[in-house]
């Protein structure tokens, strides 16, 4: 680049065309216009992931028993046991991945690593 | 490859310091948008080891081949300096009529009590109608764009307003009383959102609208790049009244445009019917800014005649791997609203800025 075709750096810029045509602003100015909306961008982003986990629903089935809140729970954490549905003539046997209860959910240690749906086991006792 | 980087090396070198920082400002702040999404994956793939996962990948394909009609279309006005604030609710508009003309005939609550039996060439029957009601509103769009040279963001907006005003109406239909419309038939949902690859190990299903956004995207590369049509859109796009003078029609190609963008709405929202199975009055509401900023991600600039169909794919995927990221972090859906936002500030001003300096 030779010496008169080099601009100042805080040369005017300007009339790109379509939108952007009655644009008039300096090298500097576009420059600080991008950072602040990366910067922007960045510091909603980092709020909202540090704030706004609310985490994944676990939702209960009680599977004809008494009904169970659903409750909020972050990734990789166990879910909190809830109080245990009754049912007339069955007895709880615990929480299941599946409604017919042949993947039992191990409530000590099984992680949430997506929203899900818990269904109740029953025993028939009478 | 190796001799295009000895070259651009050999042109870093002749720079001097001031010409240096700004080679390193200029990369820097023109791939922004892709060094943060970088980081922004690499962040989600440590906090959850799901993201990366076949499902999670395939989920990211699925919802991206379920946006990419709307972006396609949007893309072309957007080429012509304008934009379509519409779309969204044309959208909701064919939606909600697919969902309407192929409820299933069994259902206790029908919108439309005397329809044929849903069978192949009655959903093909649909589809030409619900792509002809957006192909409809686009030619209204551009009718006015193009004649009176009102600006598209006043224009769409009106029809925005009027298209939401019929679906308010279509909703009341048969004493519906504003509530969905559901029961979509099961043949419908067959030939739209059945799978057509399925592994089960994985858990792993992809539909049919994947295919058919797919070949939707080799349609519009061609149609962008081979026809006459797609060359006067840039054209125009690039400088209507230097595209006038040597013969372009002006007129023709700015309505066929914002006609091309509708009847793909049209398409979308045919889809979305199959795919939720149950469409509200609000479905597609801000669908337009989501296509629009894919777009602007994509490089298809609001400087105008600028964009290629590549760049908008991966402005979508782009925008989609975000959001199931997210969905991944567990964060409140509704908080997403606020990430777009920002995005579609960031990728704007960046773009500007972009062609700003380049001039």
């Amino acid at each position: 680049m030779s010496g008169e075709e080099k601009r100042p750096s805080s040369d005017v810029l300007g009339k790109p065309g379509g939108l952007y045509d009655s644009v008039h602003m300096t090298r500097r100015q576009a420059n600080w216009m991008a950072m602040a909306a990366i910067a922007l961008l960045v510091a909603v982003t980092a709020l909202v992931v540090i704030f706004g986990r609310s985490g994944f629903t676990v939702s209960f089935d009680p599977n004809g028993g008494t009904d169970v809140a659903p409750c909020q729970v972050q990734y990789g954490d166990t879910v909190p046991a809830p109080d245990p549905p009754t049912r007339e003539g069955y007895a709880f046997t615990g929480w299941y991945r599946d409604d017919n209860g042949s993947e039992p959910w191990d409530m000590a240690a099984d992680t949430v690593t997506d929203s899900l749906t818990l269904y109740a086991g029953w025993e028939k006792t009478s | 490859m190796t001799g295009y980087f000895k070259r651009k090396a050999e042109e870093y070198r002749t720079l001097d310091q001031a010409d240096k920082r700004r080679f390193w400002v200029d990369g820097l702040l023109n791939n922004a948008l892709y060094i943060l999404m970088a980081a922004f994956i690499i962040f989600t793939a440590v906090v959850n080891k799901n993201f990366l996962s076949a499902s999670s990948i395939a989920n990211v394909v699925i919802l991206a081949a379920a946006s990419l009609p709307m972006a396609l279309g949007i893309g072309g006005c957007i080429v012509l300096t304008g934009t379509d604030l519409s779309g969204g609710r044309v959208f909701g508009l064919t939606a909600a009529m697919a969902a309407a003309f192929l409820q299933n005939r069994m259902a206790t609550k029908l919108i439309f009590e005397r329809l044929p039996s849903t069978t192949g060439p009655w959903i093909f029957a649909v589809l030409v109608l619900v792509m002809l009601v957006g192909a409809i509103i686009g030619l209204v769009n551009g009718f006015f764009v193009a004649k009176f040279s009102l600006h598209p963001f006043i224009v769409t907006l009106a029809t925005q307003l009027i298209t939401y005003g019929v679906i308010l109406m279509f909703f009341q239909i048969n004493g519906n009383g504003g509530g969905p419309i559901s029961n979509v038939a099961q043949e419908f949902k067959n030939v739209v959102s059945g799978p057509v690859i399925k592994i089960a190990s994985k858990n792993v299903s992809i539909p049919w609208y994947v295919i058919y956004a797919f070949l939707l995207v080799i349609v519009m590369w061609f149609v962008w790049n081979k026809t006459t049509f797609g060359k006067n859109m840039f054209a125009v796009g690039s400088n209507a009244e230097a595209a006038r003078v040597s013969g372009v029609n002006v007129f023709k190609t700015t309505v066929m445009v914002h006609t091309l963008a509708g009847a793909l709405y049209g398409f979308a929202g045919f889809v979305e019917a199959a795919r939720l199975g149950s469409i509200t009055a609000s479905t597609g509401l801000n669908n337009e800014c989501d296509a629009i900023a894919a777009c602007v991600i994509g490089g298809v600039s609001f400087v105008g005649g600028t964009g290629n169909i590549g760049g908008i794919v991966v402005g979508v995927f782009v925008l989609r791997i975000i959001f199931v990221a997210l969905n991944m972090l567990g964060i409140n859906p509704n908080l997403q609203f606020i990430i777009k936002g920002a995005i579609i500030l960031a990728a704007c001003s960046l773009d500007m800025r972009k062609y700003l300096v380049r001039k």
